[in-house]
């Protein structure tokens, strides 16, 4: 087929995958991704994948929790309806503790969840169709630009001396 | 491999003279002032506690890898191993207490009739008290020990069996260790007040000694990297110990938060009366407690750049001794020193002279064997470990 | 990374990557055994029993319960923290095993994770069944009403709420994150039907690109480091149910982290219990090895000693604090009526914790099982000891009475326990109980690996 989008090159194990990674960036080709099925030490260094700022999200989300929970338990007993609970003041402020912990954690794991799911664009679909059913298996793909000439032959020479198992458009 | 710290005679003379000008000033203030005895005592007990907390705290560090089996902690395994030496030192510091008993514990000489000591007589009564000193530490001289002796063994011989020796003593000191911690707490700190009671007490003591003597390790370990030992320690090391601290801190801290609410929550007053007074007369500290041993460790620690860092971690490391050495103080001086408990001139050059005395045991323990233990069976794992 | 000879591999068999694929999804690729069968049977039994003493229960009334004014609580709010308890196991191995970077969790980590949320599924029944009025269950949760009145913030009891909801929530996140990629790896083992598009539906799209493994992975410690001080949080929570009141044996500081040590101890002792069970019944030994029932047996070792360290603790205050209250409360703990529970508690959970000592019994499997269902009985009983013994002699002596639970309170237990195993059993044929793709991420080194002596199936 012609102007086929990608070239895949398939492994049966991380080691020479990782090494075709190297050789492929070293000969200026294009990764447009590459598929395991399990994440692989390393590749993310390869690929220059930057940290996730997933954490952050989480952190910002987890301190908005936390004062949205305080604020409004301060707001419940000293200004909408302050009642004496055993004795204790309006504005108790340790025994706010419990339930601002238990939102901070909440609001900052939901959001990562789901600023995880979001740029990952994960979502229920019961037609998505894998690129290989094998790859959640036992292979390892790496996926290939193949819009500046590249063909299967041409990265089968430039991946030669690596074990790859195939390699197609 | 066989690179062994060499204690100076720079850093030696550097030591006795801060140790030699702290008990000077300890003394003309002493003499000059007229401080109380209980102030004096007081203070005594408190570096007592603080440093010999760091040296059971870096046992507690190593006995649990060793029963853990964890690996990466091998290559620096001699720091914590000779912050243990101070143990005995502080033994024959706490027998010294003897003199001052009267000062600060009022459940040893007290006038007239007091029903609740009456009944806590069978246990705070000046010999058991004495005994059970002696039984805590010889427990833990004989333990930490027989733990160095075997460390001591794989140093020139590959022979496992020192290995294991090393895993049994360590699983004994670890109970050991929470049990004895738990009734010496109670002994020498709990006792300040002896009309309170707080059942957690002695698990708090024991968390902080952990994270003073986590935090003692990593400023130890930047020392040394300065002064370019120890090229074998790496960011991943840095990184676990740095885990630690920020986790065991926010464990401290949960701690605290228990002992605290608990009571503020039950409102009464038997138990209440600890906190009226700390918060009375020591408003500033007792916030200042929460804030440098929490949010300091929480927010300096969160990201994992500053947990790989060694100088930001040490840095944080400091102010969380500071901070611990706060907390000691908060639970000590206001019930050993009543009206005379302050932070000024007499505080500080003891606590000189005793850090003077701590790091020059160490240093002494340190440079009396190689750095790395070369026939450790997980020294392999240690080096080349990434995370 | 070099691992030093000492350590003994965690995968055996060397196997290949389609090998754990295929091993660990034939339960759902293939029919049930027997043995399956008769379990769900027994089991559904069980729940069947439940569900009727629950119906039982909000038709009658609470009445039909064994509490009186003097013993306010007593069966229910035991099961409830017990379950609570069991259900930390699969947050401390998820979560903090996770960041103490053991890879020995990687094979258990799905099954227990599975297990804390139908534990906590179980225990938060008991919250809703044991109101008088289940109808106006809405009361506990804070929203603008007509009645101008907000929820006590200040209660344990909403506190719990939050808690536990909390708990259960992140949990669900933290077990579904993790069960994507292999819902993946299901999804595309098999051929059609709806059993696929269901899979497929669930699997969210997922292709193993590895900028989603790496947000992926990412995303998985940061849910473990939130659900670490979560674990911590919820059972301190459930503790302070009663040491926030000023009852003697309640009143006392050291119940939160005590609860949670406790918590962790039976919580392993179940995941051991429905462990050493599926692997024999689904041939999973290889994953299961008898390192990793060892090392959890160390975990129960640690905890089990904070237990008892707990109980000396206990025991050496309430006498020092000369408040005859407390004394009387402990005294009557050991030599009142109810004091054959307190040996129970003392003997189970002291005794079992304190024998694992012995190599040899760590890494007995037969041993192991019994021990901890043992465990778990001296944990739940410890539970009774705290709330029924604590209550029933209190302040007033002419309220003193005794408590003796009714068929309805037997059945609630013995429903959750039907309920917990049933759902159990479900979910061991609907996902894969073991993660495929931790246990494939580590499966290279083990393999390569070489040390250790001769591993013993048992």
């Amino acid at each position: 087929m012609d102007n086929p989008k990608y070239i895949s090159v398939y492994f049966d194990d991380e080691d020479p995958m990782r090494e075709a990674v190297k050789k492929l960036l070293a000969g200026r080709e294009t990764i447009i991704d590459v598929l395991t099925p399990f994440p692989v030490h390393g590749i993310d260094r390869l690929l220059s994948i930057r940290r996730s700022r997933i954490p952050v999200g989480g952190f910002i989300f987890g301190i908005l929790g936390a004062a949205f929970a305080f604020g409004f338990m301060t707001w419940v007993f000293t200004v909408s309806y302050p009642l004496i609970f055993g004795g204790k003041p309006f504005f108790a402020a340790p025994s706010f503790i419990p339930i601002t912990f238990e939102v901070t954690v909440l609001f900052s794991g939901l959001a990562m969840a789901f600023a995880f799911l979001i740029r990952s664009k994960l979502k229920p679909d019961s037609r998505f169709n894998s690129p290989d059913e094998r790859i959640t298996d036992d292979r390892f793909v790496i996926l290939v630009d193949a819009a500046n000439g590249a063909t299967p032959e041409k990265i089968g020479a430039v991946l030669s001396g690596i074990r790859t198992l195939e390699i197609k458009a | 491999m066989e690179e062994q710290f060499i204690f100076r005679k720079q850093y030696r003379n550097i030591l006795i003279i801060i140790m030699a000008a702290a008990l000077l000033i300890v003394l003309t203030v002493m003499i000059a002032s007229g401080t109380g005895a209980s102030r004096i005592w007081a203070n005594i007990l408190l570096n007592n506690q603080f440093f010999l907390g760091i040296a059971l705290g870096a046992a507690f560090f190593v006995a649990v890898n060793r029963v853990a089996l964890s690996g990466w902690h091998t290559v620096l395994q001699r720091l914590p191993d000779s912050m243990t030496a101070f143990i005995p030192v502080a033994f024959v510091l706490m027998l010294i207490m003897y003199f001052g008993m009267n000062s600060i514990y009022h459940w040893s000489h007290y006038e007239g009739y007091d029903e609740i000591l009456e009944g806590k007589k069978a246990w705070l009564n000046v010999p058991f008290f004495f005994i059970r000193l002696i039984f805590y530490f010889t427990g833990w001289i004989a333990l930490t020990w027989l733990m160095r002796k075997n460390t001591e063994s794989l140093m020139v011989s590959s022979d496992l069996k020192y290995h294991n020796r090393r895993k049994i003593f360590a699983g004994i000191y670890l109970v050991f260790f929470g049990i004895t911690v738990s009734a010496s707490s109670w002994d020498w700190i709990m006792s300040l007040e002896p009309h309170w009671y707080s059942t957690i007490f002695g698990w708090y003591v024991l968390i902080g000694m952990f994270v003073t003597s986590l935090a003692f390790l990593i400023i130890f370990a930047w020392f040394l990297k300065r002064a370019g030992y120890l090229p074998q320690l790496r960011d991943d090391h840095i990184h676990d110990l740095s885990i630690l601290l920020f986790a065991f801190s926010v464990f401290w801290s949960y701690e605290w938060y228990a002992e605290y609410f608990l009571i503020w929550y039950g409102h009464l007053p038997e138990e209440t009366s600890y906190y009226i007074t700390r918060l009375d007369d020591h408003k500033l500290l007792f916030y200042l407690n929460l804030v440098i041993n929490f949010l300091v460790p929480f927010f300096g620690l969160i990201r994992v750049r500053s947990k790989r860092n060694l100088s930001w971690a040490a840095l944080v490391a400091a102010v969380v001794l500071i901070g611990h050495w706060i907390d000691y103080w908060l639970m000590i001086m206001p019930g050993a020193a009543g009206e005379e408990a302050a932070i000024g001139i007499p505080e500080i050059s003891m606590t000189l002279l005793y850090a003077g005395l701590f790091i020059f045991v160490v240093f002494r323990s340190l440079a009396r064997g190689p750095l790395v233990v070369k026939n450790d069976p997980f020294l392999e794992e240690s080096l080349s470990y990434e995370s | 990374m070099f691992q030093s000879p000492l350590r003994q591999t965690l995968i055996t068999g060397k196997k290949s990557y389609r090998d754990v694929t295929r091993q660990i999804l034939s339960p759902m690729v293939n029919k049930a055994g027997k043995f399956w069968y008769l379990g769900i049977t027994l089991s559904g039994g069980a729940m069947m029993f439940g569900l009727f003493m629950i119906f039982w229960t909000i038709w009658q009334g609470i009445g039909t319960w064994g509490e009186n004014r003097t013993v306010g609580w007593a069966l229910e709010i035991t099961t409830f923290v017990w379950w609570i308890g069991i259900g930390h196991a699969g947050t401390f191995i998820s979560a903090i095993l996770l960041l103490f970077r053991q890879r020995w969790r990687n094979s258990i980590n799905r099954s227990a994770e599975a297990m804390t949320l139908i534990a906590v599924a179980c225990a938060a029944l008991f919250p809703l069944i044991h109101l008088g009025r289940p109808l106006l269950t809405f009361f506990i949760f804070p929203y603008p009403n007509t009645r101008l009145l907000w929820v006590n913030f200040n209660s344990p009891l909403v506190w719990d709420v939050f808690a536990i909801s909390t708990y259960f929530t992140i949990s669900l996140v933290f077990w579904y994150v993790g069960l994507i990629p292999d819902i993946a790896t299901l999804r595309d083992k098999l051929m059609s039907g709806i059993k696929k598009n269901v899979y497929n539906f669930l699997s969210f799209s997922w292709k193993g690109s590895a900028r989603d493994w790496h947000r992926h992975e990412i995303l998985s410690i940061m849910l473990a480091a939130i659900a670490t001080p979560l674990v911590l949080s919820v059972h301190s929570i459930v503790s302070m149910d009663f040491a926030t009141s000023i009852l003697p044996g309640w009143h006392t500081t050291i119940f939160p982290p005590y609860f949670v040590a406790g918590a962790i101890f039976s919580g392993f002792a179940m995941v051991l219990t429905l462990l050493i069970i599926a692997r024999k019944a689904m041939g999973l030994e290889d994953f299961i090895t008898v390192e990793h029932i060892e090392n959890m047996n160390k975990i129960l070792i640690a905890t089990g000693s904070i237990v008892g360290l707990a109980y000396l603790t206990e025991l050496f205050i309430s006498w020092y604090s000369g408040v005859e209250y407390e004394q009387f409360a402990l005294m009557n703990r050991m030599t009142g009526p109810y004091w054959w529970a307190y040996w129970i508690m003392i003997i189970c959970n002291v005794g079992s914790a304190q024998i694992l000592w012995i190599k040899k019994l760590r890494r007995n499997l037969w041993f192991t099982f019994f021990l901890s269902i043992v465990i778990n009985i001296g944990m739940w009983f410890e539970r009774f000891v705290i709330i029924v013994i604590s209550l029933h002699r209190d302040f007033l002596t002419s309220s003193w009475t005794m408590y003796k639970p009714t068929i309805v309170e037997y059945g609630l237990l013995i429903g959750t326990l039907g309920i917990f195993f049933t759902v159990f059993f479900i979910f061991i044929r609907v996902f894969p109980v073991i993660s495929i793709f931790e246990v494939k991420s580590i499966l290279k080194t083990e393999n390569a690996f070489s040390g250790g002596k001769e591993i013993n199936h048992g």
